[in-house]
């Protein structure tokens, strides 16, 4: 943690009643409403929201760098200039040399033609020590150097030639070429590999004490921006709820979003009976306006939190929250945090472990790309799971986790090695005889990733299901009445069935994808990171829900996921995958609690945490 | 004009729709050409093929509203008429190229490998060709006549069509929605015409439109060689074949059906590129 | 760039082109039998058809061998530059395709610089002032370039250039090389309108889908100025496009080509292809078809070798495309 700022100077950023909205008149569409911000010189402050809140575009109102089509009000204050007033080349004078900007995604952020050293050269042309070449070169080697970047080779190369992380502190270094006050970080690790996002946070950091920075991180992950900044603004479908210290607020969360998004991240360090979901999605702003913004999903919601927009009050030195009704739950809230955080022994390791369903022994697989580079996506895995058992596979991109997944479900073919489902030898699906196969599938089942593309965007959710139906060979006239008992199993109303996806919101989408995928009566459901592209109050849901499948179908699961902390709340056993190999296996518990090999070790540290959540 | 633009135009430009006035303006226009096209005979006021040839090449009058040409026929009569060639021609080349290249791109798209390559390394050979001078070689070459150039069109516009469904067909194919399908065993043609085909439906229609605007040009071009329809056939693009020479005498000659082969293809390209936008919203 | 890994780019191009000039060959030769009648007839002409002309015609033309080695030996006969005499006037088919190539060369490269440059500059100024009333004019301009085939729009600058106000002549190639010019000057832009619409289009719509883009929003916030950004970010991405479209778009220029040569009577290789067809004149649509085909092919390969050198990722990915 950083020095916290001295109180008696003045804030480097004022921000007040800064909205953004985007169209005109009939067609305006609030994205924030009125919202005051303040980040003091050397500071670091996080915005934290989900998709919706309007954190990222309040990030580039500040900067003025916002897109066609939205627009800005209210009062930004940098350093006693006002920056809504002033013209635009003055603020492009500003922007890079006071405040800078980091964005999402590393690749996209560069000039695809561009070499990446440039990024930083033509940024330093402007200044008379620099005209020289040599002088150039040096500047940045030595700027690449703050950045952990040594060597000549990545400055000449191209974006496309880098990885993720490589590109990133480019990036970074670019943003930072011409010394700013102010740097404002858009989801800077996001796109990233966990391992590489530890690292470029705790990058981010060394960089911003180093140089005395201010930093606004603008993030959805909570526990980051505990472990980053000094104080949090939760920022939720356009209306900011609490605004604390990070310790103060991930210590006694004062509002009921704060606490839910809280409890809705699954801990890393323990298992926990049922992740508390917050039930519903994000509204939109426009929808909210004249009430508390998190009324329709908070379990506290009273009368009087829909009279107005409660306006965010101080409760206590530099702590604010807008809820109304803290004074009469404050103690409810304290307890519900007390009792979802209490552990639950782990299953036992099944002494007697009967047949395995899955017998995966010494696979391999080798894609050959053009030019003849071979990539060894597998290189001899073998795993076991047994029926109804629920087993995690971890790995970061490029550790062959989807590839194994795919490989088992057939949509890839092994180069070599066996896969066994209930005896029946299935790495080669179109050796198979059309009965053998037709009973595989009706056995095994996948989950996808992407919400929004796992569903026929122009079937109704009827006819989605309604297919699945019939591939398992359900041709009775009944198919209508198990869509719908599908349907409630997977906790959505029956007359869903007749929308389109479209009109369904990310959760409900990826539900309609598991009922899909039960049509068929699988006894065991391959899930290729089913939660990481949903909103973080809606994983919570979704993860409840794959236990209480598990509960009552018996279930077997390969939960493929980069998330330890998913791990640890839905699966008994757990394979390690690095790099196409498996470098660990064994109960969530033991490795989770002591791991072995020194990648497992990597993991397990990169992810976030304070020293609070620790001492609970 | 020619394939090659027609290729590079429909796969790299994100249409505008123009202001919906204009739209509505454009479909306006499209119902009247119709209108002539079928009933024809009954709005025009004289019948196209009636030789005068002592009032040969008159300018504008009372009588004639857009004058005679050479051989003292009604120039607004042809006009009219020659709205069925220009609309019957070009919607059986679109809708005859789209759907032999719907069916081609779907198979190419999908099942990728040898097949995709052998209808690809057509499809570029295809493109490579420089249409209109294909038209003209083989057209003439063949002797000539309005279904003759009719088929070679269709043959020609295939392969850009080939290539626009294709790449629909790509995008759609490493969705999960499709591996999911793949995963509960669909059938590989169900996959295709039941989860892959609803999707790429939309683009091919307004792609239809805009195919239907290049088959007008290039059909009223091969006739404007006096390759196309049959000499004497009230055609807008024979009629500029036929009437060049008397430009000085009577303009309203060669400006009307110049006129009317732009309006019709204008019109048809907003419609389509209206339609390409609501449909990839 | 690497020297030998161009070398090696041009020469797979060139492996290639060769098949599809092989094609192109044997299909211009097969024309002969796909005219209707007996092929005899087809080169017959206008010549009396009495049975010593048939019996030297068929000599000469090797009707009475097989298929393919009459291919063979017509193949063998264009690789050593004689392409054949023209049936009307028994003119050698070489010297005619020479003499009227120049008006269409100069007719192209003339179009190919207005279409290139002031495509490219409104299409850059349309998106740049995007949503503006200039960018919707550029936009409908647009739409009416691409509906309006070069033969229409030339007739119609005829009209209102040629014969109402006078300024240019209708008719003509010139002579001398100002007169030639002028003479040029309407089947020039006319030629060039309907195509620049498509260079307009893509251009704008190139640089509006960069505008968007991280990078610039990235370049923006470091406080990159405008006037950089609009050319080292934007336009250098967006040339891209437009160069894969440029050799497309060429292509498309000659092929028009063809029709604003017949509309204003100028003496070039398109519309001796048209007299020619008109006249079935086999073996001279054979000779200018193939090498109108070539020169189309050898475009293609520079506009390939300039993309290559333009945008570095496709170096590095593939030779092969």
């Amino acid at each position: 943690m950083s020095a916290t700022p001295k109180a008696t100077e003045a804030p480097l950023l004022t921000v007040r009643n800064l909205s953004v909205a985007a169209g005109h008149g009939p067609e305006r569409r609030t994205i924030t409403v009125a919202t005051d911000l303040d980040v003091a010189r050397g500071e670091a402050i996080a915005i934290v929201g989900e998709s919706g809140s309007g954190k990222s575009l309040t990030a580039k109102a500040i900067a003025r760098l916002l897109p066609q089509n939205v627009f800005a009000s209210g009062s930004i204050r940098f350093d006693g200039l006002e920056l809504m007033e002033i013209p635009e080349p003055h603020m492009q004078r500003i922007r890079g040399r006071r405040i800078s900007m980091l964005l999402q995604d590393p690749f996209t952020m560069m000039n695809p033609l561009m070499r990446s050293g440039l990024h930083i050269e033509e940024m330093l042309s402007d200044r008379s020590e620099f005209s020289s070449r040599a002088a150039r070169s040096a500047e940045l080697e030595r700027r690449l150097g703050e950045v952990g970047i040594t060597g000549e080779k990545v400055a000449q190369r191209l974006p496309f030639q880098l990885s993720g992380g490589m590109c990133q502190r480019v990036a970074l270094a670019a943003a930072l070429a011409r010394d700013p006050e102010l740097l404002i970080a858009d989801e800077p690790s996001t796109a990233l590999d966990v391992t590489t996002q530890a690292e470029i946070m705790k990058l981010l950091k060394r960089v911003q004490v180093g140089r005395g920075m201010s930093l606004i991180l603008i993030t959805h992950d909570l526990r980051l921006a505990f472990s980053t900044c000094d104080r949090v603004y939760v920022l939720y479908a356009g209306s900011l709820l609490e605004v604390g210290g990070t310790r103060g607020v991930e210590a006694d969360p004062q509002h009921p979003y704060t606490l839910g998004l809280l409890l809705s991240e699954p801990p890393a360090d323990r298992r926990v009976p049922q992740l508390i979901a917050i039930r519903g999605s994000v509204p939109r702003p426009d929808d909210v306006a004249d009430r508390c913004a998190f009324d329709d999903r908070c379990d506290w919601r009273a009368d009087i939190c829909r009279v107005a927009k409660p306006a965010l009050s101080e409760i206590a030195p530099g702590r604010s929250s807008a809820c109304v009704r803290l004074g009469d739950i404050r103690g409810e809230m304290r307890a519900l945090r007390r009792r979802a955080l209490e552990p639950i022994p782990t299953r036992p390791a099944d002494a007697t472990r009967s047949a395995p369903l899955l017998r995966v022994r010494d696979l391999t697989k080798t894609f050959v790309l053009r030019r003849g580079q071979h990539v060894h996506a597998l290189k001899g895995v073998s795993i076991d799971i047994a029926p109804g058992e629920s087993v995690g596979l971890v790995g970061e991109s490029g550790s062959g986790k989807t590839t194994l997944g795919r490989c088992i479900v057939g949509l890839e073919t092994p180069t070599s090695g066996t896969i066994e489902v209930a005896g029946v030898a299935i790495a080669d699906y179109s050796k198979l005889s059309r009965e053998s196969r037709s009973r595989i599938r009706r056995t095994l089942q996948m989950v996808f990733q992407d919400p929004y593309s796992t569903l026929n965007p122009r079937h109704s959710v009827r006819r989605s299901v309604g297919e699945a139906l019939r591939a398992a060979g359900h041709h009775r006239g009944d198919a209508h009445a198990r869509v719908h008992s599908l349907l409630r199993d997977v906790g959505l109303p029956e007359d869903y069935s007749g929308r389109r996806p479209a009109s369904l919101s990310g959760g409900e989408r990826q539900r309609v994808a598991v009922a899909r995928s039960l049509a068929v009566g699988p006894k065991m459901l391959v899930c290729d990171e089913p939660i990481s592209a949903l909103d973080v109050s809606v994983q919570a849901q979704i993860l409840n829900l794959f236990k209480r499948l598990h509960d009552e179908f018996g279930l077997a699961y390969l939960f493929i996921t980069h998330d330890l902390a998913v791990v640890r709340q839905v699966v008994d056993r757990v394979y390690v995958l690095y790099r196409g190999e498996i470098v660990e296996e064994g109960t969530t518990e033991e490795v989770m609690t002591q791991p072995r090999h020194p990648y497992t070790r990597r993991l397990i540290d990169s992810i976030p945490r304070s020293a609070v959540s620790r001492n609970l | 004009m020619n394939v090659q633009g027609k290729a590079v135009h429909a796969e790299r430009i994100r249409h505008v729709a123009a202001a919906p006035g204009l739209v509505i303006a454009a479909m306006f226009v499209i119902v009247v050409v119709a209108i002539c096209a079928i009933f024809g005979s009954g709005i025009a006021p004289d019948s196209p093929f009636t030789q005068r040839l002592a009032v040969g090449d008159q300018p504008p009058s009372a009588e004639f509203l857009a004058g005679t040409d050479l051989l003292g026929r009604d120039v607004l009569s042809r006009t009219i008429h020659g709205a069925w060639t220009a609309l019957v021609g070009p919607i059986v080349i679109a809708a005859g190229a789209f759907t032999i290249a719907t069916l081609l791109g779907l198979v190419s798209g999908y099942l990728g490998g040898m097949v995709d390559t052998i209808i690809m390394r057509w499809v570029d050979f295809m493109i490579a060709l420089p249409a209109p001078l294909v038209a003209i070689v083989v057209v003439g070459v063949v002797g000539g006549g309005y279904w003759t150039a009719v088929l070679v069109l269709i043959i020609l516009f295939t392969a850009p069509d080939t290539r626009i469904v294709r790449g629909a067909v790509l995008e759609q194919r490493p969705l999960p929605y499709i591996d999911a399908a793949r995963v509960l065993g669909v059938s590989k043609t169900r996959i295709l015409f039941v989860h892959v085909l609803p999707n790429v439906l939309p683009i091919v229609l307004a792609y239809v439109l805009l195919d239907f605007a290049f088959a007008l040009i290039n059909l009223a071009g091969l006739s404007f060689l006096g390759l196309g329809v049959e000499p004497g056939t009230p055609d807008w693009g024979r009629m500029l074949f036929e009437n060049r020479t008397i430009l000085f005498s009577n303009p309203a000659a060669l400006l009307l059906p110049a006129a009317m082969i732009i309006l019709t293809a204008v019109s048809m390209n907003l419609i389509g590129d209206w339609l390409f936008e609501r449909l990839t919203r | 760039m690497n020297g030998a890994d161009l070398a090696r780019f041009i020469l797979w191009r060139l492996a290639v082109a060769v098949p599809l000039l092989l094609i192109i060959s044997f299909g211009v030769f097969a024309l002969v039998h796909l005219a209707p009648g007996d092929p005899v007839r087809a080169l017959l002409g206008t010549r009396p058809s009495d049975p010593e002309t048939l019996a030297t015609l068929r000599a000469r033309y090797h009707l009475n061998d097989p298929f393919i080695v009459q291919y063979g030996k017509w193949l063998w006969q264009v690789l050593q530059g004689d392409l054949g005499r023209s049936i009307n006037g028994n003119r050698r088919v070489l010297s005619a395709i020479i003499e009227r190539a120049s008006v269409t060369v100069v007719l192209g490269a003339i179009s190919t610089v207005i279409v290139l440059v002031v495509g490219i500059l409104l299409g850059v100024v349309a998106a740049l002032r995007r949503g503006s009333r200039l960018d919707r004019a550029m936009v409908m301009f647009g739409v009416l370039g691409i509906s309006s085939p070069a033969f229409v729009t030339g007739i119609l600058l005829l009209y209102v250039f040629g014969v109402v106000l006078g300024w240019f002549p209708t008719f003509g190639p010139g002579r001398g090389f100002v007169d030639r010019l002028w003479h040029l000057t309407l089947p020039a832009v006319a030629l060039a309108l309907s195509v620049m619409a498509i260079v307009v289009k893509i251009t704008r719509a190139a640089m509006i889908e960069e505008m968007d883009k991280d990078y610039v929003v990235f370049a923006r916030a470091r406080g990159i100025t405008p006037a950089r950004i609009t050319f080292a970010y934007l336009l250098r991405n967006a040339l891209v496009p437009v160069v894969t479209a440029a050799g497309i778009i060429v292509i498309g220029l000659l092929a028009s080509g063809i029709y604003v040569e017949v509309t204003f009577a100028l003496p070039g290789l398109g519309s001796l292809i048209v007299d020619a067809v008109q006249k079935r004149d086999i073996p001279l649509i054979q000779g200018t078809t193939l090498v109108f085909a070539c020169f189309v092919v050898l475009v293609n390969l520079i506009i390939d070798v300039i993309y290559a050198l333009i945008d570095p990722r496709i170096r590095f990915t593939s030779v092969a495309s």
